[in-house]
């Protein structure tokens, strides 16, 4: 595939048909699907996508059915065309985890296309970015335009678009905040945005206390529109929420799983407002060498062939009864050699000390053939890096970019922007490194805990993949995992993220004005009240006592005794 | 004048600072970071039997590789364990001869914690020893490293990912993988080539080198001591101490650990022996341990050596020293900010005593007092008496001097640019260059000097060896204090005079506190110390070839790691020494009929 298709795949949204569903009635589907990882974890991934037959136009968002209302309400009031919101602990490990379902930066991430009809974008991208930081209990207050990009390549629609003859990505806002923290009261939200919300169906196995106990987890908001009919004359609303875990065996304590210990409960039943419940556990890792044995009978066998892949996948439709899938592994038990996808990145800095350093991207092709891709970097202002900088070799050699797209930052005010389009060779290890100064910042800048230091966010890496190989992502005209089967397609999307770096900008002394303060406090207070007495008060010599100690004690004795006699 | 011409600023300051020994002048040591919690949680380290087996599996395994890391072994284990395990490939050009190179590779396995994304980053490090190693071996750590690795694969509290890593050629091992985890040539071009990393993980936070040298501890030494006088924060030291007292593992600093006695004097005594132990480690500015090396990177770290022989009586099993490690750890691991509370620069008497910043550069900086001020009166002085002075020639003397200096410092480079032998070439070149620069003073005759000339080239080197002396402080204090008791005596009466035998014994003083003398008196009493049933011409030689030896290892660690020794001796002390020198041996009229003042 020749650059200029790439990008035009990742320039124009695909008017794809919808095959989820043509009828006029608002559905819901709930899925989970269950992958033993080659490496010694398992892949947990929730599924849930509600499709809202409306007419964007005509309709305020105020009366839905399944839909939730607090998502209609923003959408509406934001003219947003689409959101991508993610919020995730812990890193994906590409290497050896292979592809997720949903690509996720650590920390919080969200990107939105506004309508064209907007005329304040910044504005309606600040309100909106304040309406879900109530809706999710995230930091996404924090998302200004001083974090914001609307990079040129990496973020196209990826539902359909009515105006894409003038597509333009002064519509569109990518932020990300790596130092957000994600626990339980993102989840809680979450699970209220569902229909049945946690009390029913897969999302009950959403059990806080056992989710966060995992190497990764990740929760996602998508809300794009999709085509309601196959000839796509009307548009419908469509919302994928999905929340994806990585459990790893060593910290489970054993390799056995099943519902209860990976969630704490098996299932009671499914969610009767959704349409399609079902439970799919990858039976790949178990074809190739360590048989499992799958506790109760899957319902069904699916064996998926797509881009190259074969993979069999046990089907469970959830019965009205409790359903506690397991797995239980033979004793003797063989270690697998991991093999990397295809692709792959890493992200560290390097140098010491707090003058100069630098920002090294690493993008690992083991594909037989060169690959291209696009890397995107939204790096904070209080970096300012140097673009005659900017190195990328492969190999020893050095490689030009295809396309390169920056923008510099502004202190305070815009992050620094860099784009670039590669053609990675084959089976090569590729760095893009670019080089940066530590800046001083204001004194009320730095956050708390100010040693802890700051973020740099991860850098995208776009690439359509020629196989699907250890790929389980969903295809763009599906918004469920059952969509995913058999969906050979002329290319798989990823957007690997790589890890956020942590840097130490020179910190000042916090504790030091406080020691001034309580030092010159002292001094203040020490100083002030001989002062004082000394200026207001007038010294007199007092008489001196001429009486002699004998005389003293008598007088005392006498007064003593006269008061004795008068009390008595 | 009184008080100005007084030297006895450096006595002052010398008394100053070997008080701060006593108890009475120093402060117990505490924790300034509250998040660390030491000791806070009930340890559950039990892998203790795979210790074991590990152990006696290493044993094996080394057999079949007498001097070379078993790689394939401990990636095996790593995996085994669950960690993402990777080589690391290095190779050193020598410094010292062009055509030698050596190859090294280390080994490392990262435990990725659940807790967060990569960003940030502990060490567990042990430095492996082949069986052909001179030094005794570190087996029975990498047994407990690979336990504690099995250990905290399973726990899901870890906020940072934990790297375990084992290195090849003691120190090379070390420096090559941090310069290569860190992107960055910290030594000359060319002479290590540190390779590349294939796994990381985020900003390194602090560091633990493990040198055990048995299966049963008797005793851990805690070690501190980094490259160019760098120590770790004093709250990872106070750590590591606590979490042994915790597990009831016997600690030491130097080898000894806190005596009371009822005599303040042989109190003080006890500690001031500690503290010069200390001072004289950290006065080299070479690392006593592989954590030297992280400190450059802003790495807290320090060693723990344990010894099969210890004072106590007990001796600790794999079950305490994991705990010990893993208490450390997951203190290290509550850490919000990185460590920056507590103190950096600071001098221990013994383990639970600490000297701050604070309290010894008043000394350093009494000592350097006296220079300036004797400087200050010297200048008063000359005023007064309208002596001659060719300011221009003795400026050029004075750049003269530091050009030699620079020479010296270059010497090496130079050397191996031409490609020939440094090392050889070195232990004659170097000498003969410096016994050359002593004949400058008579060489220079034909200047004509006056004594106005003399006294503010002496104006000079006075105040350069003032400044230099606190400048040095601020970075090893151990260094400065050395440097300044050492010289500064001298300095202060250094005097050009016409008077023979005060000049000749001036002279053979100043010849004495040559950098080169100082380093020859040191390294003798070190083989004095090692070898002292030999006689004396054997012990002679002996001494001078530890000399040669100690200036090429001088050389090597500055082209290596980066150890500034031998440019800062190089750079100021040889040149200010052969500004002394020029004082105290230029001949010069006197123009004046009235004979200065002289001063005790």
């Amino acid at each position: 595939m020749t650059l200029h298709q790439t990008l035009i795949y990742l320039l124009i949204a695909h008017l794809q048909f919808q095959s989820i569903s043509t009828s006029d009635e608002d559905t819901f589907s709930e899925e989970l699907l269950l992958k033993p990882l080659f490496s010694e974890q398992l892949y947990a991934h929730f599924q849930f996508a509600t499709h809202w037959n409306i007419e964007p136009k005509n309709e305020n968002y105020q009366h839905s059915h399944l839909f939730p209302r607090a998502v209609g309400e923003i959408v509406g009031r934001y003219n947003v065309q689409e959101l991508h919101i993610s919020l995730t602990g812990g890193l994906w490990r590409y290497e050896t985890w292979g592809y997720p379902v949903i690509d996720a930066a650590p920390g919080a991430e969200v990107w939105a296309w506004f309508k064209p009809s907007t005329t304040n974008v910044d504005k309606n991208w600040k309100l909106l970015a304040n309406s879900l930081s109530g809706l999710l209990c995230a930091s996404f207050n924090f998302v200004d335009i001083s974090n914001t990009v609307s990079p040129d390549f990496s973020f196209r629609p990826r539902g359909v678009v009515d105006w894409s003859n003038n597509l333009n990505n002064t519509f569109l806002r990518y932020a990300t905040l790596p130092r957000e923290i994600v626990c339980t009261e993102n989840l809680t939200p979450l699970k209220k945005l569902l229909p049945c919300g946690s009390k029913a169906g897969i999302a009950s196995l959403l059990n806080s206390g056992h989710i966060h106990n995992t190497k990764y987890h990740s929760t996602g908001l998508h809300l794009r529109h999709v085509c309601s009919s196959e000839s796509c004359d009307s548009v419908a609303l469509e919302l994928q929420l999905s929340v994806s875990l990585v459990y790893d065996y060593a910290i489970l304590g054993t390799r056995n799983w099943s519902f209860k210990k990976l969630f704490g409960h098996g299932l009671n039943g499914k969610c009767p407002l959704a349409t399609k419940s079902n439970i799919y556990v990858d039976l790949s890792s178990s074809k190739t060498l360590n048989n499992f044995e799958l506790s109760p009978e899957p319902d069904q066998i699916i064996t998926s062939i797509r881009g190259g892949q074969v993979s069999d996948y046990a089907l469970f439709n959830i019965p009205s009864k409790f359903l506690n899938v397991g797995v239980k592994y033979p004793e003797d038990f063989t270690l697998t050699v991991n093999i990397p996808p295809p692709i792959h990145a890493n992200q560290y800095l390097t140098g010491y000390g707090q003058e100069r350093g630098g920002i090294v991207t690493e993008i690992y092709n083991n594909h037989w053939s060169s690959l291209e891709i696009v890397i995107l970097q939204n790096i904070a202002w209080y970096v300012p890096v140097y673009l005659h900088t900017l190195t990328i070799t492969s190999g020893g050699q050095k490689l030009e970019p295809k396309i390169l797209k920056y923008s510099p930052g502004k202190q305070r005010e815009k992050p620094y922007y860099i784009e670039i389009a590669l053609k990675l060779p084959a089976r090569s290890i590729t760095t893009v490194s670019i080089d940066f100064d530590y800046v001083f910042l204001k004194w009320q800048e730095y956050p708390p805990d100010a040693n802890h230091g700051f973020y740099i966010g991860s850098a995208v890496v776009s690439a359509y993949l020629p196989l699907a190989k250890n790929y389980t992502g969903l295809p763009q005209d599906s918004a469920t995992i059952f969509g995913s089967f058999n969906a050979s397609r002329s290319g798989y999307l990823v957007q690997i993220r790589t890890e956020n770096m942590v840097i130490t900008l020179p910190t000042p002394d916090f504790s030091m004005p406080y020691n001034v303060i309580c030092l010159a406090c002292t001094v203040v207070a020490l100083a002030f009240g001989p002062l004082h007495n000394i200026t207001t008060k007038r010294l007199t010599p007092k008489k001196k006592n001429e009486e002699k100690l004998m005389q003293k004690v008598k007088k005392k004795l006498v007064n003593f005794l006269k008061k004795k006699t008068k009390t008595e | 004048m009184g008080l100005l011409t007084d030297p006895s600023g450096d006595q002052r300051g010398i008394i100053w600072f070997a008080s701060l020994a006593s108890p009475l002048f120093n402060a117990s040591t505490y924790f300034s970071e509250n998040a660390l919690l030491p000791g806070l949680v009930k340890s559950t380290f039990k892998e203790d039997r795979f210790a074991l087996q590990y152990f006696q599996e290493l044993q094996d395994e080394t057999q079949k590789h007498e001097s070379s890391i078993p790689y394939s072994w401990l990636l095996a284990k790593f995996r085994q364990i669950g960690l993402d395990s990777y080589t690391h490939d290095f190779t050193l050009h020598s410094p010292l001869n062009p055509n030698d190179t050596y190859y090294g590779k280390n080994v490392y396995g990262i435990l990725r914690a659940p807790r967060a994304s990569s960003t940030e980053a502990l060490v567990l490090s042990v430095p492996y020893r082949p069986p052909k190693s001179i030094y005794p071996s570190t087996l029975p750590s990498i047994a407990i490293q690979l336990a504690f690795a099995k250990f905290a694969a399973k726990e899901k509290y870890w906020a940072k990912d934990i790297i375990f890593l084992i290195t090849d050629h003691e120190q090379l091992g070390i420096q090559a993988w941090l310069e290569a985890y860190h992107g960055v040539t910290c030594g000359n071009e060319g002479t290590l080539n540190h390779g590349t990393l294939k796994g990381r993980a985020g900003a390194i936070q602090a560091a633990i080198n493990l040198e055990l040298h048995s299966v049963k501890i008797g005793q851990i030494d805690i070690k501190i001591e980094g490259l160019n006088g760098q120590l770790p924060n004093l709250d990872l030291f106070n750590l590591a101490g606590k979490i042994c007292i915790k597990e009831g593992v016997f600690h030491t600093f130097k080898g000894k650990t806190p005596k009371y006695f009822r005599d303040p004097y042989k109190e003080w005594l006890y500690s001031f022996k500690n503290m010069l132990n200390m001072v004289s480690t950290q006065a080299t500015g070479v690392p006593n341990g592989n954590h030297g090396l992280f400190l450059r990177f802003g790495i807290q770290a320090l060693t723990l050596e344990g010894f099969e022989q210890g004072k106590a009586g007990s001796r600790s099993g794999f079950l305490s020293i994991g705990r010990v490690i893993e208490g450390i750890f997951r203190s290290i691991n509550n850490l919000l900010e990185r460590f920056h509370q507590s103190f950096f620069f600071y001098i221990l008497p013994s383990h639970d005593r600490y000297i701050s910043i604070g309290l010894y550069m008043p000394a350093v900086c009494m000592i350097a007092a006296a220079l300036i001020i004797k400087a200050c009166a010297k200048w008063c002085k000359m005023q007064e008496n309208h002596t001659e002075i060719r300011y221009i020639k003795v400026v050029i003397q004075f750049i003269v001097m530091h050009c030699i200096g620079a020479t010296v410092m270059v010497f090496p480079e130079l050397v191996k640019a031409l490609n020939s032998d440094v090392s050889s070439t070195v232990s004659y070149g170097l000498p003969s260059v410096l016994v050359g620069s002593l004949l400058i003073p008579f060489l220079l005759k034909s200047v004509n000097h006056s004594e106005g000339s003399l006294n503010l080239l002496c104006i000079f080197g006075l105040l350069e060896l003032g400044t230099a002396l606190i400048c040095l402080s601020m970075n090893n204090i151990s260094l400065g204090i050395f440097c300044g008791t050492i010289s500064v005596p001298f300095a202060l009466i250094a005097e050009p005079t016409k008077n023979r035998i005060f000049k000749i014994v001036q002279a053979l003083f100043w010849c004495l506190i040559h950098p080169l003398s100082i380093l020859f008196f040191v390294v003798s009493i070190n083989t004095f110390l090692m070898f002292h049933q030999e006689n004396i011409t054997e012990f002679v030689f002996r001494a001078l070839d530890a000399t040669k030896q100690a200036v090429i290892y001088s050389i090597a660690d500055s082209m290596i790691y980066g150890n500034w020794l031998y440019t800062v001796v190089s750079t100021i002390f040889i040149p200010n020494w052969l500004c002394f020198w020029n004082v105290i041996c230029s001949d010069f009229k006197r123009h004046n009929v009235n004979v200065a003042k002289k001063n005790n």
